[in-house]
């Protein structure tokens, strides 16, 4: 199968998701307790004012034509009004994604950059001191809440330390680098790192954790293969052999399970926001939540799964151009 | 099922590295501790209002700290050391701080297990029947699969929750009413929804591991000869290819119920779990006093990290004996 053919075939299968998660939460909706009118309105609304809104909004069409409104909506991209705020839903999603994006970001730079390398050095020197350190850390990281690890982090580098600020983003990433290019001032982007910092830690630990893990496994068993063996007999020596071979190999399987631990990383954003009073996505959920706020919980939900298929796509298109087998299948 | 080899393996890996003791040790520990928690508990975790004379919070034992105390009708500021019937102190609300840690391991313990099971029940079967007859069943099955995967687990049991309510199940304490424990609350609130949520978040990841099984022992010359027999469909899937599965199956139970563990503590802590004798709810109520009192939100997160641990050195120690094809990629949820 050729790769246009395979993707063709990827993208179909990410729209039915889509069309599936928005079927799900449209389903949701219908079947939770509360009148939408006077969710929106408030208790004190008078029955004419609710019948005329429930008319407005088409709350009185049988559920297949609310339905299909609501799917017509989407495809043009009119998400509804949130009923709280009675903002268009694609401006309050759109508005916190570079928040939640630089958060994500950083958190999967922070992990690579101490995974990879902390991965490599355990499956090469197996059974020594840096191994089991590694070991000890990964699995610390996989069984901490981040919640109470950002919390920890607040109380040690926030309260008693206090190197690092505790919460908020005063300034967006772009912004910060727009003032560096303008103004040639460094300290927009200074403050913004320094907010960002434990936010990503955060988020970003347990991601180390698992792909630290995810490198050790995968190098140990390519390390045992015979074409290392071969290599080496040749003469290559062992660091280009570790690095430019086994380590190729090993990324194959990582890769699939980031792209597959998108959603994870999501749900991780959310708890971390809250910790960390972040306005990202998730803390916008979170108050659509609690305010039952259904088109802006819909629209924030269907964004987080059009995200994810996204980047799966992504990963299995780069997935096979590592891997020419994936498509001889 | 659970063929000698297994069991050696298993005794074996036991024996040869410390990691697996330990996280037996670990878990054994919680446990009892959970059972046993009105035995070991001071004071009625639910009851607040253990305050020291100057109407604060206590301490741990041991700790100085400044309180207001009435000299000669004069309030005033006095350097006390910390030494009350609270070992670990009291929260916010005045409540126990050990105490309400002893009990919140049942929660974590009985929604990590309970949910686990659940998911087990209904994703086995589900898997088992798409991977071995195929075709459309299967093509449908996979379909949900992705589209639940879609989903962060987390958001889902939020809107999940969002629709279903909390609905707190009260379950009475055998310990309490053999009258062992005076003084102890009668029943103990067990967060239903999210029990239930968690096992709907996670069954499609045994429905995999089921499928997937099935579509490759399907093809094993004994189902074929089981079959040629006149076995029916069904005496097959139980009698030969769910007993082949059950390996994987419990390696990934117990990732599964680690997963469910952290999921709990984080519903907890934003809010939407149904009881307030929960590890993540207590860090929740400690974040507003964490830079004076750092010790309520300290205790209940040891607990949770040594639970999870635990749960994850002893599925470790069953994926390095049963299965050592089966990988982290399935760390799901």
């Amino acid at each position: 199968m050729s790769i246009a053919k395979f993707l063709v075939r990827r993208t179909l299968q990410a729209v039915f998701v889509v069309w599936g998660v928005v079927t799900i939460m449209f389903g949701l909706r219908a079947v939770s307790p509360g009148d939408p009118a006077t969710l929106m309105l408030g208790e004190g609304a008078t029955a004419e004012t609710i019948a005329r809104v429930r008319a407005q909004e088409g709350l009185d069409e049988p559920i297949y034509v609310q339905y299909l409104d609501y799917v017509q909506g989407l495809l043009i991209g009119d998400f509804g009004y949130s009923w709280r705020s009675n903002r268009e839903v694609e401006a309050m999603v759109i508005e916190r994604i570079p928040a939640t994006l630089e958060l994500a970001i950083a958190a999967t730079v922070v992990a690579l950059v101490i995974a990879i390398p902390l991965g490599v050095v355990s499956a090469t020197r197996r059974n020594e001191p840096a191994d089991y350190g590694a070991t000890l850390f990964s699995l610390l990281g996989i069984s901490t809440p981040n919640f109470w690890l950002g919390l920890m982090l607040i109380l040690l580098f926030g309260v008693w330390l206090g190197i690092f600020p505790t919460g908020r983003r005063p300034v967006g990433l772009v912004e910060a680098i727009w003032t560096l290019v303008a103004f040639g001032s460094a300290g927009d982007l200074l403050t913004w790192l320094q907010h960002i910092t434990l936010p990503a830690l955060t988020l970003g630990t347990y991601f180390t954790a698992l792909i630290t893990r995810l490198t050790r496994s995968g190098m140990v068993d390519e390390l045992g293969k015979p074409y290392v063996t071969a290599t080496r007999a040749k003469g290559l020596p062992a660091v280009l052999v570790r690095y430019k071979h086994v380590l190729r190999n090993t990324m194959i399987p990582i890769l699939t399970v980031l792209g597959l631990q998108m959603g994870t990383l999501m749900g991780g954003a959310v708890i971390t926001e809250t910790v960390f009073n972040w306005p990202g996505l998730g803390l916008r959920l979170i108050d659509a939540l609690d305010a039952r706020d259904w088109p802006l919980m819909q629209g924030i939900i269907v964004f987080i799964a059009v995200a994810f298929v996204t980047i799966n796509v992504f990963v299995d298109a780069l997935y096979s151009s590592l891997d020419p087998r994936v498509n001889d299948e | 099922m659970i063929s000698d080899r297994i069991t050696s393996n298993l005794r074996r890996t036991f024996r040869e590295s410390l990691l697996p003791k330990i996280g037996m040790v670990l878990l054994v520990s919680i446990v009892l501790m959970a059972v046993f928690a009105p035995l070991l508990a001071t004071h009625d975790p639910t009851r607040t209002g253990y305050y020291d004379e100057g109407g604060n919070a206590y301490p741990p034992i041991g700790t100085e700290y400044t309180t207001q105390i009435a000299v000669d009708g004069e309030i005033q500021e006095v350097e006390v050391t910390a030494d009350s019937a609270h070992v670990l102190g009291t929260n916010n609300v005045g409540q126990d701080v050990y105490s309400r840690f002893v009990y919140g391991a049942r929660i974590s313990l009985l929604v990590g297990f309970s949910a686990t099971l659940m998911a087990m029940l209904v994703g086995v079967p589900i898997g088992l029947i798409a991977g071995y007859y195929g075709g459309r069943v299967d093509d449908a099955l996979m379909r949900v699969a992705d589209t639940m995967l879609a989903f962060p687990a987390l958001v889902l049991a939020l809107a999940l929750i969002g629709v279903f309510g909390e609905s707190p199940v009260y379950v009475p304490d055998p310990i309490v009413s053999l009258g062992l424990a005076d003084g102890m609350p009668e029943s103990i609130p067990i967060p239903g929804t999210v029990t239930i949520v968690a096992a709907l978040v996670i069954w499609v990841w045994f429905a995999r591991v089921a499928r997937g099984e099935a579509l490759s022992l399907r093809n094993e010359e004994y189902v074929k000869a089981a079959k040629s027999f006149g076995t029916t469909d069904r005496d097959v899937l139980i009698g030969h290819v769910l007993p082949n599965s059950v390996t994987p199956i419990i390696v990934l139970a117990t990732i599964q119920v680690a997963v469910i563990i952290l999921l709990e503590a984080s519903l907890a802590y934003l809010g939407f779990s149904g009881t307030t004798l929960s590890w993540g709810y207590e860090i929740e109520r400690g974040q507003d006093i964490l830079r004076t009192r750092p010790w309520v939100s300290t205790l209940p997160g040891i607990g949770i990290v040594l639970t999870v641990i635990a749960v994850n050195l002893l599925g470790d120690w069953f994926r390095d004996a049963l299965d050592p094809n089966l990988d982290e990629g399935q760390r799901g949820a």
